[in-house]
This record gives structure tokens, sequence and C-alpha cells, in this order.
């Protein structure tokens, strides 16, 4: 056990943190203020920023320099996750773009691919989004059915997909499409990166439960997308798929850690507020909860050793995705019992002072959706029992 | 960066459990589990964990000890754990450590060579009958003169041990409850709501007592976990010598070795139990199927799966905290600040809940099987059903963890 972080990584951590201050708005860090934008405000914000934090040095911090990164560890990049949480930086508006369409890009894409994606994905000048999941299509993946029907030097794409996250926003989606129809379940897939400002392509927003809409639908209907653009090869969409969703892993534990801390601090501090913080019940369950999140804060450190040691993480990924997700939505049953009787005011009556609930209560709604995503939590444990506990598979 | 064992603490943990295996497997295990009449105590293994250098690992190397810290004992304790081994090794070792952190340099010279080298079984007395762990759980007192009186109970291996390590109240040096010393401590000692002038300000010592003395009676307390053998011990004028850097905060100090050894033992339990449980679920077939294919069961042993994990990084952690909490960097680097209060509570609590929901699991998971006294099930369930108590409960350490994360309270 070593727990000090190398001095390299000392001294970024001091040069981030020297940036931040300068640059990060005060008022953005005020409890409340991303409540009091409109959607569209707070996205262009939220862009402009990420694209102000890259060319000042701070974006791709793990990526090779030559694809327009810094060149850093992933001990730098947990670093940075944590950092930009505790200052309250806005989260990025491009993550499934970075998170997993780059890191496969720069596996398996082509020079052209590289050149188009990589550089221009890290000053958000195209944010993408994911197309995976259909309406027949969820954790069931090889079955998607939106089809490409090869035409000359390009596919025609027709169908579905659902539960886009930004996909009103998004310029482009990769996504998961049946080229061949002939060919097995999962041997007729590919990759395709269609540009949403094509013709045909039709976005339909969806209100989730918290009242607000991250997630949307995308109907295709005979949009054309250039064959040069599949990622991965022709046909060997399910394996470029199942590499892309491997990038999905621990080394953002760090942050989210971070992030699923603070809201904890703030449950506190409203259980203080309203005197409940002396609720024998209140207090275990809160202990309870610090328990859960201090595990997932050692278990990331642990991940970040493993990948900082170049050991594929591999299926140990789905109990990083159980044990955070669970912890993460056990927080806001905890908010419940802290606010008693009166949970179902949007803002109780008392010694609240100036704690604001509304970003709490929509994270409490959020956290609904985080044990679906991904690979739902049912998938996640068929997972560990298969492939980790090498229990026989079920039927 | 690097939160893992090292290579050689692999290789120690590998090494401890094929001498174990060899030495002390199920069979030998159950055979002390049902002599019940004998001490618990296997003498032959003992004299193989001598020769191993198992009970020197925290010993300085100045008495002959391997100079190792917290982070190397748990490496061991978890291979005692997941072997249910019996004996007074974690007993010993934390005897030990009151000794090498709190006594002179006399009595750590007399004590920790024989101790490190297996020729001495050592023991710790800290709580009274239905007394709990810390200051408030003692029922031994000591006169200024350094003779006990009281009792201590469930104490581990007493009744082989050569020398005792008890935890005494003692008359403070502000019994005159007026000085701020004496109020503060009085407010410690929790006994909000008495009257100011009936305070007593009393302290804690820790005393090093021979078993064999006059005034010290030990008898045999049977209990349910027979891979751990207890006593009760009555002093009645028996002679004690003070180890004298001890107080309320050295008994914290021990207590926390304490929670952190027995976290480290439970997740080994928990770990073996549910590795046995799993292959269990793979032989075993019903409706024509491995009963582990059925997600009811295998849904439920991945959750296990992920606890015992946690818990496992748990108590890393914790023996980590301990060791750069005694030795401090000084040069503050940038780091993973460990909380020692924290992280010895947080890998109690979690090591506790774990070993007792995995071995509970494991005797679900075995069918009829699993409840008989032949199968070796409950080895497991019981000895993590006792040490999920030793030390604090996990109620007890949420407790501390509210105290010291939501607001201090009582």
């Amino acid at each position: 056990m070593d727990l000090t972080y190398p001095p390299e990584v000392a001294d970024f951590r001091r040069e981030l943190r020297a940036w931040l201050s300068e640059q990060l708005p005060a008022a953005w860090a005020a409890p409340g203020f991303w409540a009091t934008l409109g959607e569209d405000e707070a996205f262009d914000l939220r862009r402009g920023w990420e694209r102000r934090k890259a060319l000042a040095g701070f974006g791709g911090i793990d990526w090779p320099v030559e694809y327009g990164g810094r060149g850093g560890s992933a001990t730098m990049a947990a670093v940075a996750d944590a950092e930009l949480m505790h200052a309250r930086a806005p989260r990025s508006v491009n993550p499934l773009g970075l998170t997993f369409l780059a890191p496969t890009v720069m596996a398996v894409g082509t020079p052209r691919q590289k050149a188009e994606i990589l550089a221009p994905m890290l000053r958000n000048e195209v944010i993408w989004c994911q197309g995976f999941s259909e309406p027949e299509s969820g954790s069931d993946l090889g079955s998607v059915r939106t089809r490409g029907e090869r035409d000359g030097d390009e596919f025609v794409v027709n169908g579905q997909k659902v539960w886009t996250t930004s996909a009103r926003r998004a310029d482009r989606m990769f996504a998961l499409v049946r080229t061949d129809p002939a060919a097995g379940r999962h041997r007729g897939l590919s990759l395709l990166l269609v540009d949403l400002r094509s013709p045909g392509v039709e976005v339909r927003p969806i209100r989730q439960m918290s009242g607000i809409s991250e997630f949307g639908e995308v109907f295709f209907t005979d949009v054309r997308v250039p064959a040069a653009d599949c990622v991965g090869g022709l046909g060997n969409g399910w394996a470029t798929a199942m590499l892309l969703l491997s990038f999905e892993r621990g080394s953002s534990a760090m942050g989210q850690y971070t992030d699923f801390r603070r809201a904890y601090d703030q449950i506190v501090e409203v259980a203080r507020a309203l005197g409940r913080d002396r609720d024998p019940l209140v207090r275990q369950s809160l202990a309870r909860r610090l328990v859960e999140l201090e595990c997932l804060r050692y278990h990331a450190l642990h991940v970040l050793t493993e990948v900082e040691r170049g050991r594929d993480l591999g299926f140990a990924s789905s109990v990083t995705k159980l044990q955070w997700s669970q912890t993460y939505q056990d927080l806001f049953d905890t908010l419940d019992e802290v606010l008693g009787a009166d949970v179902g005011l949007d803002q109780p009556l008392g010694e609240l002072g100036d704690l604001d609930l509304t970003a709490l209560r929509r994270e409490s709604f959020w956290s609904r959706s985080v044990t679906i995503w991904g690979g739902s939590s049912q998938i996640q444990r068929s997972i560990v029992a298969e492939r980790v506990l090498g229990l026989p598979r079920g039927s | 960066m690097f939160f893992d064992l090292t290579d050689e603490q692999r290789a120690l943990a590998e090494t401890v459990r094929d001498v174990l295996a060899d030495r002390c497997d199920l069979t030998a295990v159950r055979a002390v589990f049902e002599d019940t009449d004998g001490d618990g105590h296997p003498r032959e293994l003992w004299r193989t964990i001598g020769d191993q250098g198992w009970l020197s690992v925290c010993v300085p190397v100045e008495y002959g000890g391997l100079g190792l810290g917290l982070l190397d004992a748990q490496v061991i304790a978890r291979a005692f754990g997941a072997g249910v081994v019996p004996g007074p090794w974690a007993s010993t070792v934390l005897a030990g450590e009151a000794v090498r952190r709190f006594g002179s340099s006399e009595q750590a010279a007399a004590v920790l060579g024989p101790l490190g080298a297996g020729e001495l079984v050592a023991t710790v007395a800290l709580r009274g009958p239905g007394g709990g762990f810390g200051r408030t759980g003692i029922a031994v007192r000591a006169s200024p003169d350094g003779r006990l009186h009281g009792m201590a109970s469930g104490v581990e291996y007493a009744a082989v041990a050569g020398l005792l390590v008890v935890a005494a109240l003692e008359p403070g040096p502000a019994a005159d409850t007026r000085s701020a010393a004496g109020r503060r401590t009085a407010d410690q000692a929790g006994v909000a709501g008495v009257g100011v002038d009936a305070v007593v300000a009393d302290r804690v010592g820790l005393y090093l007592v021979e078993p064999s003395a006059a005034g010290v009676r030990v008898a045999p307390q049977s209990g349910f976990d027979a891979t751990t053998r207890l006593a009760a011990v009555t002093f009645e004028g028996a002679p004690g010598r003070r180890l004298p850097g001890s107080d309320d905060a050295a008994l914290t100090d021990l207590l926390r070795r304490g929670a952190a050894l027995a976290a480290a033992d439970l997740v080994g339990i928990a770990r073996e139990a549910l590795r046995r449980t799993v292959a269990y679920d793979i032989a075993r077939v019903q409706f024509g199927r491995p009963v582990g294919s059925f997600q009811a069961l295998a849904h439920h042993l991945a959750d296990l799966h992920v606890a015992v994990t946690m818990a496992e990084h748990a108590v890393l952690f914790a023996a980590h905290a301990i060791d750069t909490t005694e030795q401090p960097d000084t040069e503050q680097p940038d780091t993973e600040q460990p909380d020692v209060v924290l992280a010895v509570a947080i890998a109690k609590s979690k090591a506790s809940d774990t070993a007792r929901e995995v071995t509970a699991a494991m005797i679900q998971y075995h069918g009829g099987l699993g409840y008989t006294w032949e199968h070796d099930t409950h080895f497991f369930y019981k000895r993590a059903k006792r040490l999920a108590t030793a030390y604090g409960d996990s109620g007890d350490h949420l407790a501390e963890i509210a105290r010291t994360a939501v607001s201090p309270m009582s």
C-alpha cells in the first residue's frame, strides 16, 4: 500500500487547481445555480466551458499527445476528475464520445477517423451520442433491428433508436446497425457514425420522471451514411461494441466518489439544519451510506492501481458498476429519511437557511436510472455470477 | 499510488494458507471443535506458527521480530479466518502490540522475544461481564500499588495463556473534579447526568498479569464458536505491572488494532465461505441442472461477491491507516489521507455485516446439508457470528462513524 501520488501528479493537481480558481466563475459553484438556468442556456455554458478547458490543456488528460491529449497517466485523469468535481465544475456535455467512442477510435479507427474525430471532440466541436438501445432491444443488445443497406459508397439507414442521452443536442451518433440481415445475430452488425443533421433524421425528446429531457428517441428514414464512416470494420460491429463498452470502467470511479460524496455532505447538512442528525435511526442510516461511499473510494484506488499496471479489468468492471450505482441510489433513500414527514414538499419549511433542495431532488429521481443504463444491475449480476464466480449460465 | 498487497505480502498469504491447509485442515479443525474437554489450543500447530514467524510479524527487529505492521498481520489474520483456525494467534499478537506500544523497554525486552518465538501465549482482558468494548465496559479496578480487583469476561485463551494484558480503571490524577482536567475526564467517561461531586475521574491503565499469580482465577466459559476458547478471569488483589505508556488513548488504540485484526479474520471467513458455496452450487444438481445456474441464487452470490470485495478493500485501508498514523510521513506529500478513526470503524462494520450475511447464505445455499453438525458450514457461521461483535459490533462502529461524520452527540 502506498497512497501517495507521484510528484508529477501532485504538480499537475496544483496546476489544475490554480487554473480552476482563476477560470471557474464563482457563481457557478453556488448551490442551485444550474437549476436557475434553462436547459439550453445551461448546455451552451457547459459546452463553452469544456472547450476552454481543453484549449488550456486540461482536456484528454490521459490521451496520447498525437490525438490532442495531454499524454498523462490514468492517475492524472482520475485526479482531474476528482478536482473538477471538488471545484464544482460542470460535467462534460460530451461524456459518451469521450468515454466510449474516443478510446475505440484510438484502438481500431482508421487514420482519417482519428484525425476527424478525436481532436474536434475534445474541443466540443462535435457532440456525440450513442445509438445502441432500440424499443425491442434493451439489455439484449444483439437483437438490434435498425438496418443499413449498402448502396454504392453509402449505407441507407432505416429504423429507430431510443433512450439516447443528449439526442436533442448531439451532432453525431455512433450507432449499432444491422448491415447484413442474412448473417447470424451477432455477425451482421456494424458500428456506423451517423450525422444527425442528415435528411431523414428525426429526434423526439423523452421527458424523464425528474421532469427534464436528457433522453430522446431518434428515427431514421433513408438516412445516408458514407461507408467510410464505419468504425472497426464492416460486419464487426458486435466486437467493436463490446470493445467500446469495456471502456466504461473504473478510472472514473474517483470522480464519481467525489461527486457522490458532495451529495452525501449536502444530505448531512440538511439533516443538521433540520435537527434530524440527533435521530439515532437517521444517524445509523447516514453512517451506513458513508461505509459504502468510502468503500467505493477504496475500490476506485484499487482499480486505478490495476489500470496503472496495465491490467485488463474485464468483467470485474461489473463489480464497480454494482457498487457505485447502488451506493448512489441509496443516498437518496437516506435523504427521504432525513426529510421525514415533509418529504413530499419541494421546499420543506424549517431551518434550511439557504440550503436548496432542488438539485438534490433532481438527483434523487435521476438516481433511479443508474441501475438501468449501461447494463442493468440484473445484467451486471449475471456477468459477475457467470464470468467472475464461474457459476453455470442460467437459462 | 498503489492500493493492493505487495508481491511479498501475496507470497506470505500463500505460504500461510498452504501451511495451514497442510497442518490444520477442516478435519483437524473439527477435532479441536469437538474436543469440548480440551483447551482448544492445538500445540503442534502452535510450534509451526512460532517457527514460521507469524507471531513476530509486528515485533520490532531489535527483539528478534520481523518489524512489520498491521498490514502484514492482517494478511495472516485473513488466512486464519479462511481456515477457521483455532488457537491464540490473534490474542497473542494483540497482547504483543500493547506491550510494544505502551510498555517500558524492559517490559518489551522481557515479553516480545518469547512472544514472537512462540514460547509465550498471551491474551487481552479488556471488558467485564456484559460490558462492551471501551472504558465503560471495564470491570477491573487497580489500586495505586498495582493490585487488581474485579472481573473480565470472554477472554480468548486465558486458560492457556502465560500472560494477560488487563484493562483496569485507576484513580486519575485529577480525582478533584473542580479542576479542568478532572471535568474533561469525567465528560469523556460519558457520565452525563451524574452529579459532578459524585464523579470519580478514573482513567484507564493497562497491566501485565501472570495468570498463575496469587489472586487470579481463570474459569473457562463455554461458547458456540469452539474454534476460539474463552474464559472468565477474576482478580482478587492480583499483582499487575503497569504499562507506563497506557491511558485511555492506549485502550482506544488497542481496540482499534483488535478491530482491524478481527475484521481481517472476518473477510477471510467471508471470502472462503463464498468460494465454498459457489463450488457446492456448481456441483449440486436439482431440476436437471446445477442449482448455481438459478438466478435466485446466482444474483445473490454476485451481490455477496461485491460486498466481500469492498470489505477486503476496507480492511486493507484500515490496516494501512493504523500503520501510517503510527509513523506519519513528515513531508506531507500529496496523498489519500487516511482518517484512522473512520477507516477502522468502516472496516469493522462492513466486515462484520458481510461475513454474517455470507455465512448465513452459505448455510441456506447448502440446503439441509448446511444445517447439519456433520457439515463444516457451521464453523464459518459461528466464528463470524462471534467475531462480528468482537471489538465493537457493526452498530457500535456505525455510531462511531456518525459521531465523526454527522455530529458529535453522545
